[in-house]
């Protein structure tokens, strides 16, 4: 009998209980250990065999036979995001979402390809939004179509299916933002200008918590080379001011944006040429 | 002068427990019966295979008895106090554990007064516990002759603890897995709390996962039966660890629950080595979150297990970072063990050496790959030592496949190479908790399929008898922590 044989009749028996049913004959090594030890009752030898049996089991772990191996997504020759990139977009989807949709398209129109420990949650994350669920599949390549064959559970649902045209047109454009006209007039001007047209309105309280709304929308939308001086005017806000709080806050948005951004700077010149996502 | 029927009352927890006291106190199912000035004692003989050892401290009024009743009086004390108001007691001499008890009680008498009667108010503590027993830090520390008498009784209670968990084994095994019983949450309940009276801790940590299995699968006999023979196999070793080899002597009274002093750990001699750390996997038992930190020494090629825990609020152990390598003095505990304390670090981590590092011929700063089988063996040579393992560290270059599992009739994955295919655990099965926390909301296979896209990666892997789990993935230049992580509602941030 060999060790697998003994242990599906120890599990039978075991079902039963010794009282109605005695434990199996034991031969082999199992058996002479068993037989050499003192057992007053068959409880107590079912009892050592059981112990005895799952010890050589488990010393003899055994594999399983081989599988066939999955047939792989085709290769994408774009360079993966470097991992502060990574480490950002998560700091993002937690703290700063209003910036996701110009990460993810900065990473696509730059030529970079989507970490692959990201994929699963951009894709969960989007199952209800075409829109950037399409962008999620360009930025992650082959890879997210080939992760939702294989895992249903990161399937779009009834919302999030495929594209339609107008739908596809805004793959590369940021959504508009909720911004007033008077702060509007913000974007076009320099980053030491917003910074301080916030700071002057954080201070002498005309700008106040209920803004905060529209001011993330100006920072996240403005031009990228202002925002060094954004977070500085604004970090410089004195804090013993009411408004050193929101001021800190937003100018935390500007340094995440600046850095957002540095950290996708394009590929070398080696991966840039081979890293064409607008076509796919 | 001998008690009378309104002051055993008095002292019972309630009228029902004298009741239940009264069919016990029968001479003739006693032995060894006998009362001085201070103290009553005798054995008495159930159903049980071992006699329960009964004594009272009728001066100081305190109670001691080796049956796994938490009620204090328990009901064999109270018949010895009946019968010695019925003049059915014979005067003697204490012998033995009796005496010492009698003798320590009288002791801590003369220090403290009147004190003794306020730490023992009925239900106050467990059956076999007196004012020894407290836990640390509550007093001062006791005398050198205190401590080894504590120690002594610390051993008796374990062994007792052990006794009784072989008893209810052997009723499992005759009444069998079918039985109503192992429905019951009492069952596993009162096992596990006796066994914590016990100081067998890790014994009742087990029990208390057992119970999760009852049922829990369409091959819960299997895996409920396998573990009641390990149990059988650790409690026969704790009961005979006189005779066993030293270093498995070791190994079978720390997984029983013996405590080892983190001071006596770390005065041991050291493991230096280059540390990789290889994985992590946060587990919640009971109301402590664990934390494992699986460390491979580059030099040794021996792993290492570091453990942390959390309660409520708490938080867990955030220095080692998976991914990363530490020059470090690692001190095991006791025995063959896996389990280590980091002492001093002779250098801050460093980031794991790249792949094109390692092939310029510096070492590596990863687990080294290996084919299925070759994980499979290592993970059987640490079983040999210590059968009752439920988690095993190894290494592996493998992929994820997709198979027919014959037992369940249904698909599970798995990761496989060409000399075999080990089972991946599937995390919403009964003994792993799904992933929580924000960072690992992602199950282990998904993760796995996006980080390898189906072909081999060098894995550090944790064997469980019912499947591997994943913990980090090795990739070119990094490794990406995939390990299931610690509810953060839980645990405080660190």
């Amino acid at each position: 009998m060999t060790v697998d044989e003994l242990w599906s009749e120890l599990v039978t028996t075991s079902l039963l209980g010794t009282d109605r049913r005695d434990p199996p004959a034991l031969d082999g090594l199992i058996g002479e250990l068993v037989a050499d030890s003192v057992r007053p009752n068959p409880s107590a030898r079912m009892l050592t065999a059981v112990g005895a049996c799952v010890a050589v089991r488990r010393a003899g772990v055994q594999p399983a036979a081989p599988a066939d191996p999955l047939s792989p997504p085709a290769a994408d020759e774009r360079p993966e995001c470097v991992p502060a990139a990574s480490d950002r977009w998560r700091h993002l989807t937690s703290s700063w979402p209003v910036l996701e949709d110009e990460w993810m398209i900065t990473l696509i129109s730059r030529g970079w390809r989507l970490a692959p420990e990201l994929v699963p949650a951009a894709l969960r994350r989007h199952r209800r939004d075409r829109v950037r669920r399409a962008r999620v599949f360009v930025a992650a390549g082959p890879l997210a179509a080939w992760l939702v064959d294989h895992v249903p559970e990161l399937a779009a649902n009834a919302s999030g299916g495929s594209l339609t045209p107008t739908a596809r047109e805004q793959l590369g454009e940021l959504p508009e933002l909720p911004i007033p006209p008077e702060l509007t007039v913000l974007l076009d001007r320099s980053g030491a200008e917003i910074g301080g047209f916030i700071a002057v309105g954080v201070e002498d309280g005309s700008l106040a918590h209920a803004h905060r709304g529209v001011l993330v929308n100006v920072i996240a939308r403005c031009a990228p080379d202002g925002l060094a001086d954004i977070a500085d005017v604004l970090g410089a806000v004195d804090s013993r001011s009411s408004g050193h709080a929101l001021a800190s806050v937003l100018a935390d948005l500007a340094t995440t944006r600046r850095r957002m951004l540095d950290e996708l700077g394009r590929p070398d010149a080696a991966h840039a040429a081979s890293a064409s996502v607008t076509g796919r | 002068m001998a008690w009378s029927a309104e002051q055993i009352e008095s002292v019972a927890s309630s009228a029902a427990a004298v009741t239940a006291a009264h069919p016990v106190a029968t001479p003739s199912r006693w032995r060894d019966l006998g009362a001085d000035e201070r103290v009553l004692w005798g054995s008495f003989h159930g159903s049980g295979t071992e006699p329960y050892d009964t004594a009272v401290d009728h001066i100081g009024v305190g109670f001691r008895c080796t049956c796994p009743s938490r009620r204090v009086p328990c009901k064999h004390a109270l018949a010895l106090l009946i019968m010695w108001s019925r003049e059915q007691v014979p005067p003697g001499v204490p012998v033995g554990e009796t005496d010492r008890w009698a003798q320590r009680r009288a002791e801590r008498a003369s220090h403290h007064g009147d004190d003794e009667h306020d730490g023992h108010e009925p239900d106050a503590t467990p059956a076999t516990t007196d004012v020894d027993d407290d836990p640390p830090g509550r007093d001062d520390p006791p005398p050198v002759p205190d401590r080894d008498a504590a120690r002594n009784e610390r051993v008796e209670k374990m062994m007792e603890g052990l006794t009784e968990l072989d008893r209810w084994l052997d009723d499992r095994i005759r009444t069998g897995l079918a039985d109503p019983a192992l429905a019951r949450y009492s069952t596993w309940d009162d096992l596990a709390a006796r066994l914590v009276d016990a100081q067998a801790g890790s014994l009742a940590n087990r029990i208390r996962r057992l119970a999760g299995l009852v049922g829990a699968t369409p091959t819960w006999h299997d895996d409920v039966l396998a573990e009641l023979g390990l149990l059988h196999l650790l409690s026969q070793a704790g009961r005979r660890l006189g005779t066993l080899p030293a270093p498995l002597a070791d190994a079978v009274a720390t997984t029983v629950g013996w405590h080892v002093r983190r001071a006596d750990v770390l005065a041991g001699v050291p493991d230096t080595d280059r540390w990789v750390v290889a994985g992590r996997s946060d587990h919640r038992e009971d109301r402590i979150e664990v934390r494992r930190h699986w460390l491979r020494g580059e030099r040794s090629g021996r792993w290492a297990l570091v453990l942390s825990f959390a309660a409520y609020q708490q938080s867990l152990d955030d220095s080692l970072v998976v991914g990363t390598a530490i020059h470090a003095d690692l001190h095991r505990y006791p025995g063959p063990a896996l389990r280590a304390l980091v002492g001093t670090r002779h250098a801050e981590p460093a980031a794991t050496i790249f792949r094109e590092e390692a092939d310029a011929g510096l070492p590596i700063g990863q687990p080294p790959g290996q084919t299925i089988e070759d994980a499979s063996a290592e993970v059987g040579r640490m079983l040999v030592a210590e059968p009752w393992l439920d988690r095993v560290p190894t290494s592996v270059t493998a992929a994820v496949v997709h198979r027919r599992d014959h037992r369940t009739a249904g698909d599970t994955w798995s990761i496989g190479d060409h000399t075999g295919s080990l089972p991946i655990l599937d995390r919403r099965g009964p003994t792993e908790a799904a992933p929580r926390g924000a960072s690992s909301d992602v199950d282990p296979v998904t993760m796995l399929l996006a980080l390898s896209g189906g072909r081999p990666v060098d894995l550090t892997i944790e064997w469980t008898p019912h499947g591997i789990v994943p913990l980090a993935v090795h990739l070119d230049g990094r490794t990406i922590d995939i390990g299931p992580r610690a509810d953060s509602s839980f645990v405080g941030a660190a």
